[in-house]
């Protein structure tokens, strides 16, 4: 009988899966994925818009509700009072952090991945006639599901990364919508010159570049960009392990 | 074993532990006590590794907690906080924490069943009442069989049954040769089952000490117009009588007789009584008279 790496993922497993709003968050966050991506892919029309594009539009939605599923796996352990259980079984707290990032990030990778080609599937079904359709042998097509369920996987990393920092499930929320939804909105009113420089850098706008058929002129390349995004990421989790070993649970 | 060694935990210009040391040791049910705000529970989330100390150091079996490789071996604890989340069964919450360490799922089956929770394994815990919380938290505690076992408050909310059965647990983890460490602000709750009493106030180790010596000699205070007819009268092995001084001589203190017998040993001599009364110095009394001068939020008399 000891701490183990495998026991700990167990245990952050167990947590994750014990909980009725996991299920709800997660079962959001794929309708909205792929019910968004069938009203676009019904709906709109007009030039540079690809099928795939149209099917992932639902994207910017379900990052914020898997975002919120990350969160309150980790900062509901402070508003229940759970992480004193959970340091007192694992003192060393930084597995929790590692474990619960690995629970989350797996289980969105997967669901959202399934959600993506569920969505690319349905839009095809009920595309509009304005829009020619693509096979997923077409070039970037696959590219672009796999980076989608591979981006929301990260985005649900940050919300556990957020959610162990802040340590308030609506302090980090508010923080995950911040920077995913509003700050690329902001950068939008900054000059021209200063804005196209700054934009393609922005994590939601990073993130995105991997699951977009036809990239814009103002966006990093694919894999560039899910790098970048992951690059925030990793910042975030090394500040929520510095806060977690440095200040009293 | 537990050992506090010249503990601090300050929180900004606020000491709430002050230099504390004491050890709770293997086989003894040992009471931590002391008013509420004494530094109780900081002082556990220390041993516990929840809190770091600002200076001193906290080992339990003699190293570090957070450098056990079985922490849930070494030790169980039950805080006085609520440590589970409500949306979760009793069951996912024990298995949780079990699963960290491999513990076997017949392992919580087991602590389910000694704490009476069966029936209710698989209701979130949020339904629970106080007492169901707090046998729950036990059952966390005692998980991974530890060999010391720290609780915090564990009789709050409990009704009688369970307050008995708690003490019966405690008494029969200690004579198993574990160390328990069980804080409270209430004397008469811990004289019953403790051995060993620690007592804090503000912060600072008040009295280490047993319950045994804690309590003031029991006697009674006799008043008579002829003291030393008297003394002459019932003194004798086993039996000590002292002048107190007071009124005129005329005031005596005896141990080791019931008021009744000097009553009759007096009357069987025609030695007048003016008073005879038995003065029991409770263990409350005793605590209250060491930690008057130490308690934080005193209510207005």
């Amino acid at each position: 009988m000891k701490i183990t790496p495998g026991g700990v993922v167990a245990a952050e497993w167990t947590k994750f899966s014990s909980l009725r709003s996991t299920w709800i968050t997660t079962g959001v966050s794929a309708f909205l994925l792929i019910a968004f991506g069938m009203i676009a892919s019904a709906s709109f029309s007009g030039p540079g818009m690809s099928a795939v594009d149209l099917a992932l539009s639902g994207s910017t939605l379900a990052a914020l509700a898997v975002g919120v599923l990350g969160v309150l796996l980790a900062a509901g352990e402070y508003t229940t009072g759970m992480i004193r259980a959970t340091f007192a079984a694992v003192p060393r707290r930084l597995p929790v952090l590692w474990s619960k990032s690995l629970v989350a990030g797996a289980a969105a990778v997967v669901v959202m991945t399934a959600g993506a080609f569920a969505a690319f599937a349905g839009g095809a079904a009920v595309l509009n006639d304005g829009v020619s359709g693509v096979g997923l042998g077409d070039g970037g097509v696959l590219r672009a599901l796999l980076g989608a369920g591979l981006y929301l996987g990260l985005v649900a990393v940050l919300g556990v990364a957020l959610g162990m920092l802040v340590r308030s499930s609506a302090g980090a929320i508010a923080i995950l919508a911040g920077g995913l939804l509003i700050v690329p909105g902001l950068a939008g009113l900054l000059p021209r010159s200063i804005a196209d420089a700054i934009t393609p850098y922005l994590p939601s706008n990073a993130g995105s570049a991997v699951m977009t058929l036809t990239p814009g002129e103002h966006m990093l390349a694919p894999w560039t960009g899910l790098a970048v995004f992951a690059g925030y990421v990793a910042i975030t989790l090394a500040a929520a392990a510095y806060r977690l070993k440095r200040s009293d649970a | 074993m537990i050992e506090v060694r010249e503990v601090t935990k300050r929180y900004g210009d606020k000491t709430v532990v002050d230099r504390l040391s004491f050890t709770a040791r293997p086989g003894q049910v040992t009471g931590f006590l002391g008013p509420n705000g004494a530094g109780k529970s900081t002082t556990m989330r220390m041993i516990v590794g929840l809190d770091a100390p600002t200076s001193g150091d906290v080992l339990v079996n003699g190293k570090v907690y957070a450098t056990s490789t079985a922490p849930l071996q070494e030790l169980g604890v039950l805080l006085e906080a609520k440590a589970v989340h409500p949306g979760r069964s009793a069951v996912a919450h024990l298995l949780a924490m079990a699963r960290t360490h491999g513990i076997p799922r017949s392992r919580v089956d087991e602590v389910l069943h000694l704490a009476g929770l069966e029936q209710v394994a698989h209701k979130r815990v949020g339904a629970f009442s106080l007492g169901m919380g707090q046998r729950l938290g036990i059952a966390a505690a005692l998980l991974g069989d530890p060999a010391v076992v720290m609780l915090d408050e564990p009789v709050n909310g409990l009704d009688p049954e369970g307050v008995l059965w708690v003490r019966n647990l405690l008494a029969g983890l200690a004579a198993e040769g574990r160390t328990v460490l069980l804080s409270s602000h209430l004397m008469s709750e811990v004289s019953l089952i403790a051995d060993h009493l620690v007592i804090v106030g503000r912060g600072r180790l008040l009295a280490d000490t047993t319950v045994a010596d804690l309590v003031t000699a029991e006697g009674v205070r006799v008043v008579t117009a002829a003291p030393d007819d008297l003394r002459a009268l019932i003194g004798g092995a086993g039996v000590t009588v002292t002048s107190t001084g007071a009124l005129a001589g005329e005031e005596l203190f005896v141990t080791g007789l019931s008021a009744r017998e000097i009553g009759l040993a007096a009357a069987t001599r025609g030695i007048p009584l003016f008073e005879l009364t038995p003065q029991n110095a409770s263990l409350e009394e005793a605590f209250m008279d060491l930690t008057r001068d130490a308690v934080e939020y005193e209510a207005a008399r």
